[in-house]
């Protein structure tokens, strides 16, 4: 046997007497120890189609191989993390043509985030939507306009005797929305769509809607894959790289908060956010689910969401949960305040709140 | 002869380089359209000051939180954290732009003979009824107030309160906090009203002050007539593939029967 022909523990099997040029050596995770021994043969075709690949253009065909084998980010260790950044650092560089950050921040001892809105003030006006949508690199266009946040506008009502009988619908013998206002609309009492040329509209109110960040996350319970999990800070996250886009987590949410990617994301260049964190806004792939968290990549370093910041009748206020002093806690302790579907046990750290 | 051809020829072209400067100058508006402005510009290798909305011309987004901030200054109340020196205002006393004429009289403090000189309401007869039409019927306060209720009469360059303390047009919370005292609580202790930068408690904030959101000359603008002026929407979310359009959403089940 030829030394070509051997297989040493840094390069991996030469079988083909030629060591994989595209084949960075920087990961040794237990994983790859493990596909090592097990698989050789098949990594090393792959090494020899990551290299075919990276000559392409194509966004996905460039993700680096080695992320494909990297393990999931909350069991990594520092190292690992670091250069699973490090290489996601430098495939956005290139493909966006800009300096790319992806930033690893871990939690912060004390913190617990927390969100309030006060839903007497909202006037519908959905900057907050497209806040987010610059913050946070969503795709966008008319082929997949994906926005975390989403507006609903509801009809203003109250009871009254004259209503008693209203919301019944005929023949069906249950009960729609009660006596609450005019008979309940049929899906979800609200809009999303609604076209206005002033915003607030008479008699209406609005209610923005995204992840409620749960404490106790049915989203997390159910992934299969544990990529989706709680943060010590309270943000609910996913490591995309991880996920196995099954949706399980998006039908266990109660509050529809998870988006999918059914196609690749179309994300402009010169409109990219550079300044992300692994387990936020940075760049999605085809085939994985997103969310909210809280502007991770922002709020670790103190700054507040982006939504709290362009909401123009300032409706929307973020803090630690665990600080007395903090806006939400003040909220908390003075204003009437209510959570979304309290009744499921998903205890959410988003606080609806009225004056 | 080659001088008077180079002259007007370098005036049209300085001429011509200004206003196609000015064309390309995007302007958007912080909170409310015909308050605080900003002009787009690049801060940093890839960081603009601000991103706007093509639909609206609003502000989406801050990359500098505190550009062209000042501190809030004093304030004299104790409980509440801009006395940890950590709040900032954007300043508008130096933008209370001033025509010459106005230099001359009123705003230096010297008003003309046979000016009214007591706080009495009245019609304004030759200035600011572009912002005002009609003083007597200030659509705030219910006509109960009128313009010098809120502005100095002598310095009018200044704001004033009920004890005729002049007040800095940066600080208007200190007026309007006279009456809206509930209010005014509840945004020093930053549950009303907006601010941008660290989410911390002690952190540095820009506090966003009452007139930058409410038109102190309007609140009972707009059909909701509340204080907040009605603003144009962002555009709706797109519709799920294969949908024609939303109607579903607007049907009650009285209607669908129909
Ligand atoms: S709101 Fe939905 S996505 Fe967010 S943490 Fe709760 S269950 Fe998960
Ligand atoms: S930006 Fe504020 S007012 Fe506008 S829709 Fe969002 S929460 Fe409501």
């Amino acid at each position: 046997m030829s030394k070509d022909m051997s297989c040493n523990p840094e390069g991996g099997c030469a079988c083909s007497g030629k060591k994989a040029e595209a084949a960075p050596v920087e990961s040794v995770s237990s994983r790859r120890n493990f596909l090592k021994s097990a698989s050789m043969l098949s990594v090393n075709s792959l090494l020899g189609t990551a290299a075919l690949m990276t000559m392409s253009d194509d966004a996905r065909a460039n993700t680096e191989w080695a992320e494909w084998f990297q393990g999931n980010y909350r069991l990594m260790s520092d190292e690992e993390k670091a250069l699973a950044r490090g290489r996601l650092e430098r495939r956005y560089s290139r493909e966006y043509a800009k300096t790319v950050i992806v930033d690893g921040t871990p939690a912060q001892e004390g913190v617990l985030m927390g969100y309030a809105l006060n839903i007497k003030k909202c006037i519908g006006c959905r900057r907050c939507a497209k806040a987010c949508v610059e913050e946070n690199n969503q795709s966008r266009g008319k082929d997949q306009d994906m926005e975390w946040i989403r507006v609903l506008k509801m009809e203003k009502g109250e009871f009254s005797k004259e209503k008693m009988n209203q919301g019944y619908p005929e023949g069906l013998g249950i009960q729609v929305g009660g006596n609450a206002y005019s008979p309940a609309g049929v899906v979800l009492e609200g809009e999303h769509y609604y076209q206005a040329d002033a915003v607030p509209e008479k008699d209406s109110v609005y209610m923005p809607i995204a992840c409620m960040q749960c404490e106790k996350p049915p989203c997390v319970k159910v992934c299969p894959v544990r990529t989706t999990y709680r943060e010590a800070d309270g943000p609910v996250v996913i490591d995309y790289n991880w996920c196995i886009g099954c949706r399980m987590c998006m039908s266990a949410c109660p509050y529809w908060a998870r988006r999918f990617n059914w196609s690749d994301p179309n994300l402009p260049k010169e409109a990219m956010n550079p300044v992300t964190h692994y387990l936020g806004n940075r760049p999605r792939m085809k085939g994985v689910v997103e969310k909210c968290t809280f502007c991770i990549q922002r709020t670790r370093k103190g700054r507040y969401p982006a939504c709290v910041e362009v909401c123009p009748v300032g409706a929307r206020k973020f803090g630690n949960l665990l600080d007395p002093e903090s806006e939400v806690s003040r909220i908390i302790a003075r204003k009437h305040v209510f959570r979304l579907k309290a009744e499921q046990n998903t205890f959410p750290k988003f606080f609806y709140f009225m004056d | 002869m080659k001088n008077n051809v180079f002259l007007p020829t370098f005036f049209l072209l300085w001429c011509a380089g200004w206003t196609s400067a000015l064309a390309d100058e995007v302007k958007c508006f912080e909170s409310r359209k015909g308050a605080s402005e900003v002009t787009q510009r690049m801060i940093g290798e890839n960081l603009p000051n601000v991103k706007c909305s093509p639909k609206t011309g609003a502000v989406l987004w801050w990359g500098d939180p505190f550009d062209g901030t000042v501190p809030m200054g004093d304030m004299p109340i104790a409980d509440a954290d801009y006395t940890r020196g950590k709040a900032l205002v954007k300043p508008r006393s130096d933008k209370v732009g001033l025509l010459p004429l106005c230099g001359n009289t009123c705003h230096t403090g010297v008003l003309p003979s046979g000016f009214p000189q007591n706080k009495d309401s009245r019609q304004l007869i030759m200035m600011h009824q572009a912002i005002v039409l009609d003083a007597t019927k200030l659509p705030h306060g219910r006509s109960a107030i009128w313009c010098l209720d809120c502005h100095h009469p002598k310095e009018r360059n200044k704001l004033v309160d009920h004890r005729d303390n002049p007040i800095s047009f940066d600080q208007p919370q200190k007026l309007c906090g006279k009456c809206h005292g509930e209010v005014y609580r509840d945004w020093r202790e930053g549950i009303h009203g907006k601010r941008i930068g660290e989410w911390a408690s002690t952190g540095t904030k820009r506090w966003f002050v009452c007139t930058e959101c409410h038109n102190p000359h309007n609140v009972q603008h707009g059909e909701r007539n509340r204080g907040i002026a009605q603003h144009q929407p962002e555009v709706a979310p797109a519709l799920p593939k294969g949908m024609k359009t939303a109607d579903h959403e607007r049907r009650h089940h009285d209607s669908a029967r129909h």
